[in-house]
């Protein structure tokens, strides 16, 4: 579904992305699924949860479920700094689910033109939570994330 | 008229009646002489048919009508109760439920006639009155008889014709006259249409067509547009110019089906005479009066009849059908209950105002104040709390009512005889709970009729009573509601389940060896696990237990089987009185902090490292005599415990049935109101966290299901 609705979003005039630095790499969030983006604050370790579980969290009253989007994608641990934010998605099928994120960079607007579908390599794991690449108007590269992989619980 | 605003009320008392019914003809069922069950019966249909005539709903006002009649004859002696009757009744609540699920779904009935039932009603008022012919009609006209004249003071002894009641006007003189002169007769007659007709109005029309066949309608009682909108009991009257004898006219009128009878006679001089005197000084007005009296004279005298005028609200515009759901769940609420919770947040109020007042006074009498306004505030949230609990609370009464048609319907099935016995419906749980706990229950219930109980001949042979007992018994045991399902019946088989469980490949023989009875007892609660050798109807396709288990769960309930083999089984769920804010011990596990449900603890203790003894490699201390195994929670919550090994413990000893365990843990916080909030699936893996609750601080602390580790 959530899959769905983010290629809806794609067919239409334009969209906009948030853009996020996790590693090396930024990656772009279609902000139809953006609930809120709040600093990075105490994590309640919730025992016997997949290891890119961090916890959860007090969201004005609701308690969100966190994950770390490197140890999702095989990176390094997280090292939480000034800029480390957690982005607070909402999905249809997953529910409200924290991505936590090295930092968030800028919203950017692209129109399908700018957007390329990629074929995934099933083999690679990060690869796979990219939907299609987008250009941006100063010529960077934005990978855009398919939110509903990055939900779907796997190891 | 707009009746959407009536209609939630309207479900909620259809409820109430059906589920009155359904226990009504039970009672009828057991003893079919009690006028009392009757006189109830009918009373209870009667108000459905009001009902549903009042919302527009007209086959379910067609099918309440028929049942009332029938129990109108029972009433009156004419009827006697039989089992084939009870049976026709059962399935017409059946079929009223099912008009009532498909408004609920879309405030439409739907479309289904059930003519078969309507039939079969109408067969069983037809059948006594087989020998005497006429015998129906004839007995629902005699009362008619001795209620009409109270009604209608100027109209002739011959209730039937009570074309007597039309107001005759000097037009009607004038054109009597005039017919007179051409050699045409003025008949006034009273047709009748059988009172399980359904379009009344399109057998009057056939009427009027017929009549007109012969001559011509001059003026009829309803007004014509009246009875094309169906605005008219059993009967109309009319005033008919023709050539044709009187006979034929009436032979005519009877050709048309549903016409239960004609009555008519020629008018003369003297009618209008008589009649043009008194419309002269009653003039139009005092007609629909009249008009209306006749009309509960003709109700009254009928017993049957809708009570009062129906027909506006059923027009068929009025039903659009909608896709979703319209009618939200709700709670019928004791007035008091809101007054209390009125008065809560009026103190509320006041505790704010004052906490107010005393943050901007001076320091020095700031601090003693506070507390007290603190103490005050608690005071108030915690009643606060406890009242809004109460109004949500709803006793299990819904729920349980509809069993006794359910054994009585297995009963049937089965070829078995059984009777259920319930006490404690009174007891109140949480309309959400409520609600949930109705399938798992059937579930048991159906479990006990199918597995448990054995057939008649079996249990003569055992010195039981030929009939099986199941008993639904429900009770408050603190802060739990307990309801125990329990049957005299054979009990379960801990061999056959054994065997079962290893021939599936659930266990190892080498388990099975080591496993207690209540362990394997325990198997059935497993997915797909049925004994049963053959697969009923009722039960036994593997999909109950694991169902209920699962679903008593995740109303945060437990569930426990007893049983002895040839003697029966019980089976017993504990379910907590609330769901949303609990009484929590906080501890501290290693660094961080966790709840543990108040209603678990039996008490806390302090033991010295030393006491901890080792049994079969499990680590146990001694109690009051009673060996407790402990968990320690640093281990199941996978962190550093801070205290030394060798330092005392601080032992939890928590109790689920009649297991009793003791958790380890670092240090106490205290006892604190906790609201439980759902973690939701992403996270919850472990069994063990039944929740979060949110702290004084905002930190979020997991809630530590005790029952999940003992």
């Amino acid at each position: 579904m959530g899959e769905l609705r983010v290629e809806g979003a794609v067919e239409t005039e334009s969209a906009q992305f948030i853009v996020i630095q996790v590693g090396e790499e930024q990656y772009g969030i279609n902000i139809a699924f953006v609930d809120n983006i709040v600093r990075m604050q105490a994590i309640t370790r919730v025992p016997k949860s997949a290891s890119y579980i961090k916890g959860v969290i007090n969201l004005r009253g609701i308690v969100v479920p966190v994950m770390s989007l490197r140890l999702k994608m095989g990176l390094e641990p997280d090292e939480y700094t000034k800029a480390t934010r957690i982005i607070i998605l909402k999905l249809e099928q997953h529910g409200t689910v924290g991505v936590i994120v090295d930092e968030v960079k800028e919203v950017i607007t692209l129109d399908n033109t700018q957007i390329e579908k990629v074929t995934n390599d099933t083999t690679n794991d990060k690869v796979n939570f990219v939907q299609s690449v987008g250009k941006t108007n100063g010529g960077g590269l934005v990978s855009i994330l398919d939110l509903s992989a990055v939900a779907t619980e796997k190891e | 008229m707009d009746v959407s605003q009536y209609l939630e009320i309207f479900i909620d008392e259809t409820k109430e009646h059906l589920q009155n019914l359904n226990t009504q003809i039970l009672e009828l069922e057991q003893d079919s002489e009690n006028m009392d069950t009757v006189n109830e019966i009918f009373r209870a249909a009667h108000s459905l048919k009001g009902m549903a005539g009042t919302m527009g709903y007209k086959r379910m006002q067609n099918l309440t009508h028929d049942m009332e009649n029938v129990f109108s004859e029972v009433r009156n002696g004419n009827i006697k109760v039989q089992p084939g009757m009870i049976d026709i009744l059962f399935q017409c609540l059946d079929a009223l439920e099912g008009y009532l699920a498909s408004i609920q779904e879309s405030s439409d009935e739907g479309t289904n006639d059930n003519e078969h039932l309507i039939k079969a009603l109408n067969d069983i008022l037809n059948s006594k009155g087989a020998s005497a012919g006429e015998a129906p009609k004839a007995k629902e006209e005699a009362p008619a008889k001795e209620e009409a004249p109270a009604a209608k003071p100027a109209s002739s002894g011959d209730s039937k014709e009570k074309w007597h009641e039309i107001k005759l006007t000097d037009t009607e003189k004038n054109l009597y006259e005039k017919a007179k002169a051409d050699g045409m007769f003025f008949y006034g007659i009273t047709v009748y249409v059988q009172e399980s007709c359904i379009l009344k109005a399109a057998r009057a029309f056939l009427v009027f067509k017929a009549l007109e066949e012969h001559g011509e309608v001059i003026l009829s009682k309803p007004s014509t547009q009246d009875i094309e909108d169906e605005k008219f009991e059993n009967d109309f009257s009319v005033i008919v110019v023709s050539g044709d004898p009187l006979e034929k006219v009436i032979e005519a009128i009877k050709t048309v089906s549903e016409i239960e009878g004609a009555y008519g006679s020629l008018l003369t001089d003297a009618d209008f005479n008589g009649a043009s005197a008194d419309g002269d000084s009653d003039g139009e007005e005092t007609a629909p009066e009249e008009k209306k009296e006749a009309a509960a004279a003709a109700s009254e005298a009928a017993k049957a009849a809708p009570t009062t005028a129906p027909a506006p609200a059923a027009k068929p515009g009025e039903k659009k059908p909608a896709a979703k759901p319209v009618v939200n769940r709700t709670v019928r609420v004791d007035i008091e209950k809101l007054d209390v919770l009125m008065n809560l947040v009026s103190e509320l109020i006041i505790a704010k105002n004052t906490l107010v007042s005393t943050a901007s006074s001076d320091d020095a009498t700031r601090n003693g104040s506070f507390n007290e306004q603190i103490e005050y505030l608690e005071s108030v949230t915690t009643n606060l709390h406890e009242s809004v609990m109460k109004v949500r609370m709803v006793p299990i009464e819904s729920v349980v009512s509809k069993f006794p048609r359910m054994i009585r319907d297995m009963q049937k099935n089965l070829g078995k005889k059984m009777e259920l016995h319930m006490t404690g419906e009174e007891t109140e749980l949480d309309r959400t709970v409520v609600d949930e706990i109705g399938d798992p229950l059937m579930h048991l219930l159906r479990n006990s009729a199918d597995h448990g109980l054995e057939s008649a001949e079996v249990r003569k042979e055992r010195g039981k009573s030929e009939v099986g007992n199941i008993f639904l018994d429900a009770y408050q045991d603190g802060n739990n509601v307990v309801i125990e399902v329990r049957d005299d019946g054979n009990g379960i088989d801990v061999a056959k389940v054994r065997d079962k469980a290893i021939q599936r490949g659930t266990i190892t023989p080498e388990q099975a060896e080591n496993m207690s009875d209540k362990e394997i007892i325990d198997l059935l609660f497993l997915p797909s696990f049925s004994t049963k050798e053959q697969v009923s109807e009722i039960s036994g396709r593997g999909v109950g237990l694991d169902v209920v288990k699962s679903k008593i769960e995740a109303l945060s309930g437990e569930v426990e089987v007893k049983s002895k083999l040839g003697v029966g089984s019980t089976w017993t769920i504990r379910l907590p009185l609330t769901l949303a804010i609990i009484q929590a011990l906080m501890v501290i596990v290693g660094d961080e902090k966790y709840a543990i449900s108040l209603s678990s603890i039996q008490t806390i203790e302090d033991i010295p490292a030393a006491d901890i003894k080792l049994v079969e490699a499990k680590e146990v201390i001694q109690l009051r005599g009673s060996v407790i195994p402990i968990i320690r929670l640093n281990e199941v919550l996978e962190v550093e415990s801070k205290k030394s090994p060798d330092a005392d413990l601080m032992v939890v000893i928590v109790k689920k049935g009649d297991k009793v365990a003791g958790l380890v843990v670092d240090e106490l916080i205290g006892q604190q109101e906790i609201v439980i909030k759902s973690l939701g699936k992403y996270v919850n893996k472990a069994k063990f966290i039944s929740g979060a609750t949110i702290l004084g601080d905002g930190e979020v602390a997991l809630i530590i299901d005790a029952n999940a580790l003992v």
